[in-house]
């Protein structure tokens, strides 16, 4: 991997764990969540790992879906 | 080499953009263009022929996930 796009990736993940630490609504919280997980992404396509990641692109929206059943507001 | 350099640009600049932002509909466009750079990134990165299928499922993984979280946020139909 080029340096360049490791240390794209890397401020992809340190501005999303930061983002999701300070944000208080939990809607910032995921959307935070899900820049961190895009950031992973191309470390794991850069060993070779490509089933892995094909499993991880498909699983990791399925967690947000279940997170986001709880947040979900409620309609009087 | 430099369409590589160009995603990552565009991944970078779109997450400041979403991180500096402070309303939540106007983070999620810049989400989906996180999604865009990244999926870039992924199919440029390594030659090999599933590489393609894994830019696919992230494709349509991201953006399934920012759409839940728009229509979640949106809260549904408003009954009178």
């Amino acid at each position: 991997m080029n340096d360049i796009v490791m240390i794209a990736s890397a401020i992809l993940i340190l501005a999303g764990m930061t983002a999701a630490i300070i944000n208080r609504d939990p809607f910032d919280k995921l959307i935070s969540l899900s820049v961190l997980i895009a950031g992973v992404f191309p470390f794991i396509v850069d060993r070779g790992f490509l089933d892995v990641a094909i499993a991880t692109a498909l699983i990791a929206p399925l967690s947000t879906i279940f997170t986001l059943m709880v947040c979900r507001r409620v309609q009087l | 080499m430099i369409a590589v350099y160009v995603c990552a640009g565009i991944a970078v600049y779109a997450a400041i953009r979403v991180i500096a932002e402070r309303n939540t509909m106007r983070k999620l466009p810049f989400l989906n263009v996180v999604s865009f750079a990244v999926t870039g990134i992924i199919a440029l990165l390594l030659p090999h022929p599933i590489t393609i299928a894994a830019a696919a499922a992230y494709f349509v993984g991201s953006t399934l996930e920012s759409n839940a979280i728009a229509s979640t946020w949106a809260g549904g139909i408003r009954k009178p």
